[in-house]
């Protein structure tokens, strides 16, 4: 095994002598960050706070961590151009114990070029990445991706359209384009398998926007309610779970998955959240409040418990999505207005470890937070507006002389 | 090497949170069972005196179950936990910490008699040939310190009936524990259900002894049968291990269909808890007739054949009986 340190990351407790090789418990976490404006992504190191590098990229973008935190994509709309990063850490998982390898992230030399790239979607190991302006997925491994092969197959919709696409097995979901007004959301999702050919029915989806995994269901987002994915008996099982009559009106725009516990945490309006249980017909939604209106949230991969809000009034809210309310809130950062342009820039959340990464564009910082106390604990600088951001990284062991 | 081990000193995973108390009489116990089997034994031990939520139900496959909040919540409220424990289920100690829980877990095999899962033991020593960092050395001694990873040993204990009775005492230990008025009630009834399972006991091996020795080895989809291969012995093969969570490769669908064929196997059978379609891929390849569906690691739901574990081990004994002799 390689431990090429790339940086000061976190070396602690020594452990496992119980073999030929000298283990060492290890600790990485890195924090992939994108500008609002310029085309850079930054790489901090999420335990000492140093910064790793800077990736010259083609355009502002979103980021996407891959399930094995392997990889990180860079979305670049505007420039029409997915690239793909290797984070530098991996694991292998060996049962009683799992092992870290920590080396130098690096561009992976993969790009994926089309016409305005907008979402990106992981399933098993596969990545889609939709092309608004061709109507068109691209779908590449991960090991492609860490090989540096630009190794993609496409599949195409009818028209260009603000769509989704996800890599299911043998088969791909496509969002249908809506054909009367083409400058609207999608209306539904159609399987295609390997060859492109149209498997089972339409499934009925108007204004689709948002799409999650957690555990073993994906759900896209619609305006009646949800499309819930499972795996049926050879193709994927799709059912439409509606919002009851309870809720008020509104829909989902924006999912996430829950990690440890399953359920989807979507928008409801601009000052509400939803929790979403999937696998039920009655009380499958449960809608809270927030104070103000919502900026971003995300969910807590290690503390299944708890997911985070943050809101335009600088608070980071955390969620407790076993009793379904807000359980702690934290003022961050000075207010930032949800009024204005949508892509404006406002904070986004990460977790990495123990600590809750907020972002500060307007300030240049990144605000951490104990995840456990959930109290503020520092500050990180990074240049320019740090503005999207993903976390990657874990504890293993490494082996001495491996 | 002895296959056999007191799971009283390895059984080390879920001592999560061992606090016990007393709950008022008047209420009922309010009792979560990690899955339907587990549910049943404490249905029969608690009888009225308890309301037991199941988390993973009929039919369900608790190898591969996803937690819900609504679990969480239901753990959080419980005055006890039941589980299987030997890594059972997967999911357990996420759920709890999301639950928070302040009710005993109470992990039912604790004092059973626990294979070890051969398959892990496979992996200690393909790791030992390939000369890699292993802990081959630990398959033949160290277990019984308390070092229990992940495969250690094999979970399906309720295969066996006499396990069957360990986990109904430890139930009746809980319940007196968080109970004290209503430890009479469970006694007699832990007694009362005990003696059904030792009838049950002698039902099985009877039934096993009308099965000519030669004809003793058949198929299922995964390996939830140690168990009951070592209790009364029937010889259980299977494509996927003792988890339903990694599916079978081609290598070991091909090692299977040439071991069937060289052994020549009396009956293949699909599982209540898995996809037939590999198993009805097997049989094709080697003529083997589906001889029904075994209930492994579920129950039925009420209308089904095996609503309880009584009625499990009943089906499931006569359907293997059936497959290879005729009913």
């Amino acid at each position: 095994m390689r431990t090429n340190w790339a940086s000061a990351t976190a070396i602690a407790l020594l452990l496992c002598l119980s073999s030929a090789a000298h283990a060492e418990e290890v600790t990485a976490w890195r924090l992939f960050i994108s500008d609002h404006a310029e085309p850079k992504v930054t790489v901090i190191d999420a335990v000492d706070g140093g910064k790793l590098d800077t990736f010259r990229i083609k355009g502002p973008a979103s980021l996407h961590r891959s399930e094995s935190g392997r990889t990180v994509f860079a979305v670049q709309g505007a420039a029409g151009v997915v690239t793909g990063i290797a984070s530098g850490i991996s694991f292998e998982d060996h049962g009683e114990h799992g092992d870290i390898d920590v080396e130098a992230p690096k561009l992976a030399g993969v790009e994926i070029a089309g016409g305005k790239p907008s979402h990106f979607v992981e399933h098993n190991g596969d990545f889609a990445a939709f092309f608004d302006g061709e109507g068109a997925a691209r779908i590449i491994s991960e090991k492609a991706v860490l090989e540096g092969k630009s190794d993609f197959r496409e599949m195409k919709t009818d028209a260009p359209q603000h769509g989704v696409a996800v890599a299911y097995g043998s088969y791909v979901l496509l969002s249908e384009p809506n054909r009367e007004k083409p400058d609207e959301l999608p209306v539904g999702i159609r399987v295609a398998d390997e060859a492109g050919a149209q498997v089972g029915g339409f499934h009925a989806c108007p204004d689709l926007h948002g799409e999650a995994s957690s555990g073993n269901v994906l759900a896209f987002a619609c305006a009646t309610g949800l499309l819930v994915v499972t795996h049926g008996d050879g193709t994927p099982a799709i059912r439409h779970l509606p919002y009851p009559h309870s809720l008020p009106h509104g829909k989902t725009t924006t999912l996430t998955g829950g990690r440890g516990l399953q359920y989807f945490l979507g928008n409801f309006g601009a000052d509400k959240v939803v929790l979403i249980d999937p696998t039920v017909e009655s009380d499958a939604f449960r809608l809270i409040s927030l104070p103000t209106r919502r900026v971003h949230f995300a969910v807590d991969p290690v503390r299944a418990k708890f997911a985070y809000v943050f809101t335009e009034d600088g608070q980071l809210h955390q969620l407790d999505v076993v009793k379904g309310e807000i359980a702690n809130s934290l003022k961050l950062t000075d207010p930032y207005s949800m009024d204005g342009h949508w892509s404006d820039p406002r904070p986004r959340v990460a977790v990495a470890g123990d600590r809750i990464v907020v972002t500060d564009p307007l300030r240049g910082v990144l605000h951490l937070v104990d995840a456990t106390s959930f109290e503020k604990t520092g500050d990180i600088a990074v240049e320019g507006k740090p503005f999207n951001i993903v976390s990657v990284g874990g504890s293993g062991q490494t082996h001495e002389g491996e | 090497m002895s296959r056999m081990l007191k799971l009283a000193a390895a059984a080390s995973v879920v001592t999560l949170l061992p606090v016990t108390f007393s709950v008022a009489a008047a209420e009922n116990l309010k009792v979560v069972a990690s899955f339907s089997i587990i549910a049943d034994f404490a249905k029969n031990v608690g009888g009225d005196r308890v309301d037991i939520a199941t988390l993973v139900g009929p039919n369900g496959d608790a190898h591969v179950y996803e937690p819900k909040p609504a679990d969480a919540a239901e753990v959080g409220s419980a005055d006890v936990v039941l589980v299987n424990g030997l890594q059972f289920e997967g999911f357990l100690q996420r759920l709890v910490e999301a639950s928070a829980t302040k009710a005993p877990v109470v992990e039912l095999t604790k004092g059973g008699e626990v294979l070890r899962n051969t398959e892990e033991e496979d992996h200690h020593e393909d790791k030992a040939a390939a000369g890699k960092e292993g802990h081959a050395g630990e398959a033949d001694e160290g277990h019984e310190e308390g070092h229990h990873h992940h495969g250690e040993s094999d979970p399906h204990a309720w295969q066996s009936v006499h396990n069957a009775e360990v986990y109904v005492k430890n139930i009746a230990d809980a319940f007196c524990a968080a109970d004290k008025a209503g430890c009479d009630t469970y006694r007699l009834n832990a007694e009362s259900y005990g003696e059904q399972l030792e009838a049950l006991e002698e039902e099985i091996k009877a039934t096993i002894a009308e099965v000519p020795e030669d004809k003793r080895m058949i198929i299922t989809s995964h390996d939830a049968f140690g168990y009951f291969e070592h209790e009364y012995g029937i010889k259980f093969l299977a494509p996927e291990g003792v988890s339903t969570e990694s599916e079978a490769s081609a290598a070991d669908v091909a090692a299977l269909i040439k071991q069937i064929r060289q052994d020549k196997a009396s009956a293949i059978f699909v599982e209540n808890v898995t996809n037939p379609r590999l198993i009805e891929q097997i049989a094709s390849e080697t003529g083997l007739k589906v001889g029904g569906e075994l209930y492994s690691d579920a129950l039925s739901d009420e209308n089904g054949p095996a609503a309880t574990y009584i009625e499990m081990m009943r089906h499931n004994i006569t359907v293997i009986k059936g497959a290879i002799v005729g009913s």
